[in-house]
């Protein structure tokens, strides 16, 4: 299965078949923007319509604040947060799938107080599981990995150990996994690296530093090139490919935004890079090695770029609301411009998609719902929770979840809900 | 072998009966550290740990009052379990003296303090109230106790009792170590008719010789030696950026946190290097802090000795970003901090600020005692 996925490397890219995991399903949303840290799921069943009433199987308050996103293995959907004047009390809280129930609760304290965003405090990055265990990491610079009861089986205070996160909003990199590690993005003004954390026992496996970089909030991602797979970093006006089995650097693309927070997405043999604002769109082919700004490009333009939200990669098409609510789709190709579209409001979220659809949620809770199998413009609804939302949302077995700014829902069709029930 | 089975019968039996001794467990958490270590040891012990009751709460506390962050939330994760387990029952007997000792305990690591505060609540929920007001000396309360005083002053004034209220916001004021706060409780005693002097209270130095622009392109500036690093001359003139002629000039700073702004001072350019130069008096010799914070980057020398300095550019100037300790001699000190400016931010919309923040105080927060060397009038001053 690994293999047959490497080989035929095209949109869909699950960077957890990477990991050691043995029953990784698409339909689990287990970490950053989903199975292939892209955003897209293969998921089917999902609803198009909602309201704070309609298709709300259960709403559950969160403590404290928090953007990762929910992350959703089995029949647990878990959630990080963070509270206290320095937001230094740190939350993982697991929850049951189907009737929202808390499950376990750890409260943890963070080591290395920071600066904060008042929106996300210390629980920007969201935690990533292979269904066995689950790796929380926090802006303060903690690593936790607990059992999937609920069980910490080891921790790392990596920012007392290598120095405390200097930058304004806190360390906000979702970590992945590949193979036996979990590698973290540790990029901010004070001494920045990255780091691949054994999965088993938390220690290094290796750490390569990053002494030209400063502060980013970019999450790193895996891409195939050839027979190697590479780990791509963005951030500090750049892009770098790294062997991700032993950290060190391959390659580097010039032209980035001085501070990212998008993460890459891939497909089509291409990464595509977005950092902004005002900043510009890449299309870059992995491979190479050095400085592969003038080889490696294949097309690149500086039309509504983002600052925060991340793009989506559906068939042929690139897709991006920026931080304003401007929407733009792009040929993924060629980078043309095939629509650009005022969604409305502001976005902090990344969007997401399955069954063909376009999840695009603003800061007001309203989620423009798109038809992503046509090249046109297509609106197949705009539903309101009516809750502030700032995290990306996750989809899992046919249920969508939010993230607003107090609470997590569930929605899902209710009628389906009853025959699963009942079975 | 009937002896031998005996033996071990009583054996046995005693090690049914003897007390749970926590602390072999305890210590195996102790053990844990960085890179991961002694994390499957410590997972055994807290797992043990935790099937107690309340009882090893108290050596659970003081093991818990520990710097190694690993370790303590090992103890945490202990003491939550058992907490959540033994609120459920109604016949759980808390050590509820223990816990009120141990949170006001202010020599104490502050988290597992807070921690059996926010379970006092549960088991006696007037503790907080009554207790909070006191912890004005206290660094983990003193947030709280300092906003409790701003609140009573504040009701006083409704009241029109002005008096009230004077003590009040006096009490928030000398105990608070919080900028806002600081200056919050500054300007509700100015506006009763009261001094407070919030720049003296945090220790700002706002006294200063400043000079610039220096030339330093494409972030030079940090590394580059300039002639007042070797030698501090007041009356010195020095070829700047453009080749134009440079002097030090007097400044005192008004802002109400002592921020300095070298674009006013020496002019907006960039790509340069400033540096700005104060004395002063302190009593006796002391340990203290420099906390200062720059944009883009700052260095500190004190007493011709470099104490502080970081690469970094596009940052801000941020209240106590950096902290370093100093030993301050009695009588005169010199201070000479170097400010560089890098280029301007691609989006020319983002603001190309030059600036100094630097204050000196205890461990503690609390502005030392000093006494600006530089009397002289002269410059922005005039």
């Amino acid at each position: 299965m690994k293999h047959h996925i490497l080989r035929s490397f095209s949109l869909v890219f699950v960077s957890v078949l990477f990991s050691s995991a043995d029953n990784c399903s698409a339909e689990n949303w287990p970490g950053w923007r989903g199975p292939n840290r892209n955003g897209v799921t293969t998921d089917t069943g999902v609803p198009t319509t909602w309201s704070a009433s309609e298709n709300v199987l259960w709403k559950m308050p969160l403590p404290g604040i928090g953007t990762s996103n929910p992350v959703v293995w089995g029949d647990k959907v878990l959630v990080t947060a963070s509270e206290g004047r320095d937001q230094g009390e740190l939350h993982v809280i697991a929850f049951d799938r189907d009737t929202g129930r808390e499950r376990w609760h750890q409260r943890l304290w963070g080591t290395a107080p920071t600066l904060f965003y008042g929106r996300s405090g210390m629980a920007s990055p969201s935690p990533v599981t292979d269904g066995k265990r689950l790796f929380a990491f926090f802006g303060t610079g903690d690593v936790f990995c607990f059992d999937l009861d609920g069980g910490l089986l080891w921790q790392r205070a990596i920012a007392e150990e290598y120095g405390p996160f200097e930058n304004r909003f806190a360390a906000a990199s979702s970590p992945l996994l590949f193979e036996d590690k979990l590698i973290v993005q540790c990029d901010h003004y004070g001494a920045s690296y990255v780091i691949a954390l054994d999965q088993q026992t938390g220690a290094n496996r290796w750490k390569s530093d990053r002494p030209e970089v400063w502060l980013s909030w970019s999450s790193p991602q895996l891409v195939p090139s050839g027979d190697r797979v590479e780990l791509v970093l963005s951030g500090s006006e750049k892009l770098d490919g790294y062997d991700p089995r032993t950290g060190s650097r391959l390659w580097t693309v010039r032209g980035l935004a001085r501070e990212c927070v998008p993460t890459p997405v891939i497909g089509h043999g291409m990464l595509f890079v977005v950092s902004g604002p005002n900043g510009t769109h890449f299309a870059i082919k992995p491979g190479g090695s050095g400085d592969i700004t003038d080889s490696h490009v294949v097309w690149k333009n500086d039309k509504g770029t983002s600052f925060v939200p991340s793009a989506i990669l559906a068939g042929e098409r690139y897709y991006l609301a920026d931080d304003k609510g401007i929407g733009s789709c792009m040929d993924a190709r060629t980078g043309k411009l095939i629509w650009k579209k005022r969604f409305g409001d502001k976005f902090t979220a990344s969007p997401v998609s399955a069954d063909g659809k376009l999840f695009f949620t603003n800061e007001s809770g309203s989620t423009l719902v798109l038809d992503a199998t046509q090249a046109s413009y297509e609106e197949v609804a705009r539903n309101d929770i009516g809750e502030e939302v700032y995290a990306s949302p996750a989809i899992s077995q046919g249920k969508f979840f939010l993230r607003t700014a107090t609470n997590l829902v569930c929605i899902g069709k209710k009628e389906r809900n009853a025959v699963q029930s009942a079975e | 072998m009937k002896c031998f089975v005996a033996c071990l019968m009583l054996v046995g039996f005693a090690w049914l009966d003897a007390p749970y001794d926590p602390a072999p467990h305890l210590t195996a958490i102790a053990k844990s550290g960085p890179q991961g270590e002694g994390s499957a040891t410590a997972k055994l012990a807290r797992d043990e740990l935790a099937k107690q009751g309340v009882d090893i709460l108290p050596p659970l506390l003081v093991a818990m009052d520990t710097s190694n962050a690993v370790a303590a939330n090992w103890y945490r994760t202990v003491y939550e379990e058992i907490v959540a387990r033994e609120l459920k029952r109604a016949e759980t007997k808390w050590p509820i003296e223990f816990f009120k000792e141990y949170a006001s305990d202010a020599k104490r690591v502050g988290k597992p303090r807070r921690l059996v505060l926010t379970l006092l609540d549960k088991l006696d929920p007037a503790f907080r109230d009554q207790w909070l007001p006191t912890r004005l000396e206290d660094a983990e309360f003193r947030y709280e106790a300092v906003g409790l005083a701003l609140a009573a002053g504040d009701r006083a004034l409704t009241s029109k009792d002005d008096a009230a209220a004077k003590a009040e916001f006096r009490k928030a004021f000398e105990a608070a170590r919080d900028s806002n706060q600081v200056s919050q409780a500054a300007a509700k005693l100015r506006t009763l008719g009261e001094s407070a002097d919030a720049v003296r209270h945090l220790g700002l130095v706002v006294d200063w010789w400043v000079v610039g622009p220096f030339d330093a392109p494409q972030k030079t500036g940090f590394a580059k030696v300039f002639e007042p690093e070797t030698r501090v001359d007041l009356q010195a003139k020095y070829r700047g950026q453009g080749g134009a002629e440079i002097a030090w000039k007097r400044h005192h700073e008004t802002d109400a946190l002592g921020q300095l702004d070298l674009n006013k001072q020496l002019g907006a350019t960039r790509e340069a290097v400033g540096y700005a130069y104060s004395e002063i008096d302190v009593p006796r010799e002391q340990a203290a802090q420099v906390r200062c914070g720059a944009d883009d980057n700052c260095s500190v020398w004190l007493n011709g000795q470099k104490v502080f300095g970081r690469d970094q550019w596009l940052n801000g100037t941020r209240f106590d970003r950096f902290i370093t300790p100093i030993q301050l001699k009695a009588g005169r000190n010199t201070l000479l901090v170097k400010i560089c400016q890098g280029p301007q931010h691609k989006d020319p919309e983002v603001p190309n600020n030059w600036s100094l923040q630097l204050r000196l105080c205890d461990a503690d927060g609390r502005g030392i005692v000093f006494q600006s060397r530089l009397t002289e009038k002269t410059g922005s001053e005039k």
